[in-house]
């Protein structure tokens, strides 16, 4: 039913020769079928017909295309191709537009980095690389070939460059860089010729590897007559240093040498620590280093070349002269013609002619001698050099003291000075509200320190008890197993209060109501006075409804704690008792002795009607709020009227204008 | 769907070669008059637009990514002209084919001709372009979908609608002419 739903779609595509096989064949068995669909395509190929009939007159003329091309010439003429349209068409192309984009970004990154100075780093890890490279060959061993230590000075090169470099940690920038690095090189020997031509730099060598050949001859033969100071520091860490010593004296007869110098130190705790001068064979550095790696730990090392070729051959030029110079002088005096003076002049000359070759002689053997040993500086320390020889035990102990008279404690702590008790430091408080406090240091001996601070404690009550023990190592620091330890002096710091001003053990407070308040607490003073207890404030107090109200704040040993309350109880009716109890953690003060607070209330009940509640007053406050509530509805009646009127005169003057208009319509 | 030749047609001409573009202009320029007679059924605007279109597409032509698109790209500079066109004259008022529409009928042909024409003009947009690259350059669906940027289901429906809707509306003079 496809297609008689959609008859319209077929009809159209089956006259413009659009339907496939299968759809023509069903679109035409459905025609066979449908005499309404039959209809419809009858009309419709008449309608295609008057369609095309009626069209045909519109449809351009053959000479249309011409038309619309000589047109488009005249409006959009062919100009000659000047150079500013060849760029404009140019820059209209997509891969145009991106090229010149990343030229532009190209142009920032260069100006960027010219700012910013990276071409002058790079130049300086040129020279760095340079200078390996210089050293490289020397260090090499001999069967080692060419494109190895190519390789590894390559490997140099780049590890240089991104030491210099640290922000180009990426590995391709590094790379990049180093071809940078090694372009520098190039350019850099191209400006010393004669270097390049007696020594192999890195970028030489990193062209040369694909030819060998060019490496062994830039290397070959011209080494051999450069004068080069060699040297090399090495620093171990060993178990025995004498042992290290008699190997290294064995393995530098191998290579050729000898020791030139030792020297040695001991330390605090037995261990030794020195020095070693090693004179060898400049051939045979390399493996003399190799070989004594086998030493210990090896904590640090340090190669270092002096070239002094120019100045070697300099000074044996100037030698050579200075010999020609004196051959002739020699030969002038012994031909022995002419005046004495001039004699004499030359004599002179010939002196100091002498004096020259000398001093130059001395010079190249110098030389010489450094050339031809390569000093080798080991430096040796042994194992677990930091090790403590001894360990000092320090004792530091803080008491704090209670007592009843803090001078006489004072004194008699004072007293217990001796030889073996010294009082380094003494002092005593004592202000104007008669407080006063004292504090003692002392040093004490290690044997007597436990005697004298247990009598110490005996003088008063404990407050506060402190020990602090500390190891010093001494000689070095962290640990050791057969190192001595030593009890040092004990320092003992005192600290004594008065009584009064230490922290109760327990605080009570309670309320107590009595008919008779003034009585009461004077009764009550009185036995507290009696049992011991200091009093240390009360007040009293009357209000204007006849409630009396005494407080009374007590200090009493906490023996004479129970009594108390009893004799409080008889007073009268205890109410809202509290007690709060803070017990000491440090137990060694005796319970008996410590102090209790009670803080006391006595009071009366007032007058059951207060004057402020009497009938009257009741009434008056009555009347007066009443007359008050009326002003205010009175003053808010105000407030509304004056909101409202203006509206409702607005509302009355537009009714009467309207009802006046009506009125004199109604008339006419 | 396009052939190696075509493809090197539109790029060269996107590339600024003028002989290509000349060639599309001899290929193309009257399908695009077909599009545009469409839209404004008149013949010399029609011709003014097409030619406008392609002054105007020769200028931008660098603005074409992909030479495929090129030929649809045409036909919508054309369709864009042609509206602009057509915008600009209903400002000024043409109502003498209203006029035309009352006028007794003469004879047969020449009343059912004027009222192809009225209800072509009622036609949408879109309906009447399709129409004209069919009964003008006689194109097949696949070309006309190509150029106007539809699918073979939307352009059947096109067609079919278009030419249901002047069947309706030409039914009484088409039963006349039958008669006669």
């Amino acid at each position: 039913m496809t297609i008689h739903n959609n008859i319209d779609n077929f009809l159209a595509a089956d006259l413009h020769d659009d339907l496939s096989e299968e759809e023509r064949h069903d679109l035409h068995t459905h025609l066979v079928e449908c005499p309404t669909c039959r209809q419809l395509h009858q009309e419709n190929k008449i309608m295609s017909k008057i369609l095309e009939e009626t069209l045909r007159v519109e449809k351009p003329d053959p000479a249309f295309e011409r038309r619309m091309l000589s047109g488009f010439r005249k409006r959009a003429p062919q100009k000659a191709g000047s150079i500013a349209k060849f760029i404009v068409d140019l820059m209209r192309l997509r891969s145009a537009q991106l090229a010149t984009v990343a030229a532009i970004l190209l142009a920032l990154v260069q100006m960027g980095k010219l700012i910013t100075k990276e071409p002058r780093q790079a130049t300086v890890a040129a020279r760095t690389a340079l200078d390996r490279s210089e050293l490289q060959p020397d260090v090499g061993q001999p069967g080692e070939t060419a494109s190895e230590s190519a390789a590894k000075s390559d490997q140099l090169n780049i590890k240089n460059f991104a030491a210099a470099t640290p922000g180009a940690s990426a590995g391709g920038t590094s790379q990049a860089y180093a071809g940078q690095a090694s372009q520098f090189a190039a350019g850099k020997i191209a400006q010393t010729p004669e270097r390049a031509k007696s020594e192999p730099s890195a970028s030489l060598e990193k062209e040369s590897v694909n030819a060998p050949s060019t490496y062994a001859e830039a290397v070959g033969p011209p080494l051999a007559n450069r004068k080069l100071i060699r040297s090399a520091k090495v620093e171990f860490e060993v178990m025995s240093f004498e042992d290290s010593v008699q190997r290294i004296t064995v393995m530098v007869h191998e290579g050729h040498g000898y020791v030139a110098t030792t020297g040695s130190r001991k330390q605090a705790n037995g261990k030794l620590r020195g020095e070693v001068m090693v004179k060898v064979l400049p051939d045979y550095l390399d493996s003399f280093l190799q070989k004594i790696r086998g030493l210990g730990e090896l904590k640090n090392q340090t190669l270092g070349t002096e070239d002094v070729t120019k100045a070697y051959f300099d000074t044996d030029a100037r030698f050579k002269n200075a010999r020609v110079m004196e051959q002739r002088l020699i030969d002038m005096l012994k031909k022995n013609t002419g005046k004495v003076s001039d004699l004499l002049q030359v004599e002179k000359e010939l002196g100091r002619v002498r004096e020259d070759i000398e001093k130059m002689q001395g010079e190249l053997k110098y030389w010489d001698s450094q050339v031809q040993f390569a000093t080798v500086t080991i430096l040796l320390a042994e194992k677990d050099m930091e090790e403590p020889a001894a360990f000092l035990l320090k004792e530091r102990t803080q008491l704090a003291l209670y007592v009843n008279d803090v001078e006489k404690v004072y004194n008699d702590v004072k007293t217990l000075a001796s030889p073996k008790v010294q009082t380094t430091s003494a002092q005593l408080d004592r202000d104007n509200a008669g407080r006063v406090a004292a504090h003692l240091s002392m040093l004490i001996v290690p044997e007597e320190s436990d005697a004298v601070v247990s009598r110490v404690k005996g003088m008063g009550r404990v407050e506060n008890f402190q020990v602090q023990t500390e190891r010093v190592a001494q000689g070095g620091n962290g640990m050791s197993e057969n190192a001595k330890t030593k009890r040092d002096k004990v320092a003992l710091n005192i600290t004594i209060s008065r009584e009064t001003d230490e922290q109760p053990v327990q605080e009570t407070s309670l309320r107590i109501l009595t008919s008779n308040v003034d009585q009461n607490a004077a009764r009550l003073k009185a036995d507290a006075v009696k049992s011991g207890a200091e009093i240390r404030n009360s007040t009293f107090s009357r209000d204007p409804d006849g409630r009396e109200v005494a407080s009374i704040f007590l200090r009493l040993p906490m023996k004479n704690y129970a009594p108390m309350m009893k004799s409080l109880s008889q007073l009268g009716a205890m109410k809202d008792v509290s007690v709060q109890r803070h017990d000491k953690i440090d137990k060694n003060g005796s319970e008996e002795t410590a102090p209790a607070d009670i803080s006391i209330q006595i009071y009366s009940r007032g007058n059951i009607v207060s004057s402020d509640t009497s009938p009257l007053a009741t009434l008056r406050n009555t009347v007066a709020q009443g007359v008050a509530a009326l002003m205010w509805s009175l003053r808010m009646i105000g407030v509304a009227i004056a909101f409202l009127a203006p509206w409702a005169i607005a509302l009355v003057g537009v009714i009467w204008i309207t009802r006046r208009i009506a009125r004199r319509r109604n008339k006419t | 769907m396009m052939d190696a030749n075509e493809h090197e047609m539109y790029r060269a001409a996107i590339h600024g070669d003028r002989e290509a573009f000349e060639m599309i202009i001899r290929t193309q320029s009257r399908a695009l008059f077909a599009i545009a007679y469409g839209i404004l059924q008149n013949r010399e605007e029609a011709e003014d637009a097409v030619q406008d279109a392609l002054v105007k597409a020769w200028k931008s032509r660098w603005r074409v990514r992909y030479p495929e698109k090129f030929p649809a790209w045409l036909c919508m500079i054309t369709r864009h002209r042609s509206r602009d066109v057509f915008r600009r004259r209903r400002s000024v008022p043409l109502p003498h084919e209203i006029g035309d529409a009352i006028e007794p009928e003469r004879t047969d042909t020449v009343a059912l001709d004027r009222q192809l024409h009225s209800a072509l003009a009622a036609l949408p947009e879109l309906h009447r372009s399709a129409l004209m690259l069919r009964y003008f350059e006689e194109m097949n669906y696949q070309s006309i979908e190509e150029l106007l940027g539809l699918t073979n289901g939307a352009l059947r429906g096109i067609l079919g609608r278009a030419l249901a809707t002047l069947r309706k509306q030409l039914r009484p003079a088409l039963a006349s002419l039958h008669r006669l």
